[in-house]
């Protein structure tokens, strides 16, 4: 039936993003395909530069992040895994040593419970497309071990890549006391893009907290530990302005995920930034698609939907039936249609 | 917070109405006969139009992006497109400019334009906006598939 046809096209947007969202979310070693085949002006050149860089990269640290990992994992919980690859490029090591066919260090966090860290590494691996990565890790590595993380680390990734001019000043001015990350740093500004700056910037930013985290209250602390950290910048007004909204952005960011369909695994803001404008996409190919069927449609009307139109009292009770009808199944159009169609009972 | 995302029933009616109504109008003023390509074309132009601005006027005035949607579609009809595209433009060439080097287009940029009105909103409210307009365009494409459904019956 054409009716029934139709409906598998215009459900296959849908299929197709939800295959697509499963194929990201089940291996990281599809995930450059993935990105191609949505959006290929795009992905394909961060793809460029991502692998470009982390085939260097990872066979640097091939070593040592081993006994890092270890050492910590025999003194604390593993919730301290989860705050290891929330640094955006430790985690970007991690999907590429499968793709690459090094299977050992995959095999180490087997060991430590994978899923926590996959989840939160799939986050930070899709934020991060820039180039410069070895000083990062280093860093985080150091980080990682010294430091008594806390849970705030996993909201990172969300409230990370905002292109606000106000998170641009406060890195400037958060760029002095870190002497020993001058050098990397230097190497990120280089980047001349103005978005990887961004990025770049962001990672600057997760810098300060890694180091000096203090609460475990995620929210308030957090504004607090932030206007202690920069008060020799002597801004710490404008660091609550920024938090609050960064609350705000990471608490829309969550209603949009509830809203997209299957992002529910996905946490971090590119991800799911992406997901959203490819469903919105989506939607508005059916709308085309719709608008186009209903174009071919035999243009005769329907004298029930007349007579829906005409008389007002039945037009809600109708209609609501009507769609109704349409949200639950098509098998329901079918008993409509047994029924004579759309016959105000009134 | 959420309920600002879910669209009413009535929206949704209010929408399904003026969109029944403005497909029946067309339909009247439609050539009898097999239909040609170009004319295929050119309804399936107005009748996205038409659902779009229906949805538009259904939300009202109380959301940024139907009174862009309502403003843009008002200005096409009038002036064909040249106020438009002069604010386009104009948008356009500064977007660029920023992210000229490695990216054309940002994420951001990219949910901007796909959004009506997104230009000139801060990510905050962009976001915002977003979300409703995304379940609004949920509910518009149900409806035009239950009446797609219900016409091909």
């Amino acid at each position: 039936m054409g009716g029934n046809g139709d409906n598998n096209d215009g459900k296959a947007f849908q299929n197709g993003g939800q295959s697509v969202i499963n194929c990201q979310s089940s291996g990281m070693s599809g995930n450059p395909f993935f990105a191609s085949a949505w959006d290929p002006v795009v992905s394909m050149s961060q793809h460029e530069n991502f692998g470009g860089s982390s085939m260097v990269s990872h066979s640097e640290f091939t070593n040592s992040p081993y006994p890092v990992v270890m050492e910590n994992q025999g003194n604390s919980t593993t919730s301290h895994l989860v705050h290891y690859p929330s640094d955006s490029s430790y985690a970007e090591l991690m999907p590429k040593f499968p793709s690459y066919g090094s299977g050992s260090f995959s095999e180490m966090v087997c060991s430590f419970g994978l899923t926590e860290c996959s989840q939160v590494a799939n986050t930070g691996c899709h934020l991060n497309y820039s180039s410069n990565k070895e000083a990062n890790v280093e860093r985080t590595i150091t980080n990682c071990v010294e430091s008594q993380e806390d849970r705030q680390l996993t909201e990172e990734p969300i409230i990370g890549a905002t292109p606000d001019g106000k998170r641009r000043k406060r890195v400037a001015e958060s760029n002095s006391p870190f002497d020993p990350n001058k050098n990397a740093e230097g190497e990120r500004q280089k980047d001349p893009s103005g978005h990887s700056s961004e990025v770049q910037k962001e990672q600057d930013e997760k810098k300060p907290r890694t180091e000096q985290n203090t609460a475990a209250n995620l929210r308030g602390k957090q504004a607090a530990k932030q206007a202690k950290d920069n008060s020799h910048s002597g801004e710490a007004p404008n660091e609550n302005y920024i938090h609050v909204r960064r609350e705000k952005i990471s608490e829309r960011m969550r209603l949009l995920q509830e809203l997209v369909p299957g992002c529910n695994k996905i946490t971090g803001k590119a991800v799911m930034l992406d997901e959203i404008i490819n469903y919105v996409q989506s939607l508005q190919q059916q709308v085309e698609f719709l608008s186009m069927k209903l174009a071919t449609v035999n243009p005769e009307l329907s004298h029930d939907i007349e007579r829906i139109l005409s008389k007002d009292a039945a037009l809600d009770h109708d209609l609501q039936s009507l769609f109704q009808m349409g949200f639950d199944s098509s098998s329901a159009i079918d008993s409509l249609g047994a029924n004579g169609r759309l016959k105000p009972e009134l | 917070m959420t309920s600002i995302y879910q669209i009413n029933s009535a929206t949704r009616i209010r929408f399904a109405r003026r969109f029944l109504i403005s497909l029946s109008r067309m339909r009247r003023a439609s050539t009898l006969g097999p239909p040609s390509d170009e004319e295929i074309r050119t309804r399936t132009r107005r009748i996205r139009i038409v659902s779009y601005s229906s949805m538009a006027f259904a939300v009202g005035s109380s959301r940024a992006w139907s009174r862009a949607l309502v403003l843009k579609i008002r200005n096409r009809a009038r002036f064909r497109g040249i106020l438009r595209n002069k604010c386009l433009a104009s948008k356009k060439k500064r977007v660029i400019k920023r992210h000229k080097v490695s990216r054309e287009m940002s994420k951001t940029d990219m949910l901007r334009r796909l959004v009506p009105g997104g230009a000139g909103m801060g990510i905050c409210g962009l976001l915002e906006e977003t979300a409703h307009y995304m379940t609004c365009l949920a509910t518009q494409v149900k409806v035009m598939q239950s009446i797609a459904d219900h016409y091909s019956k």
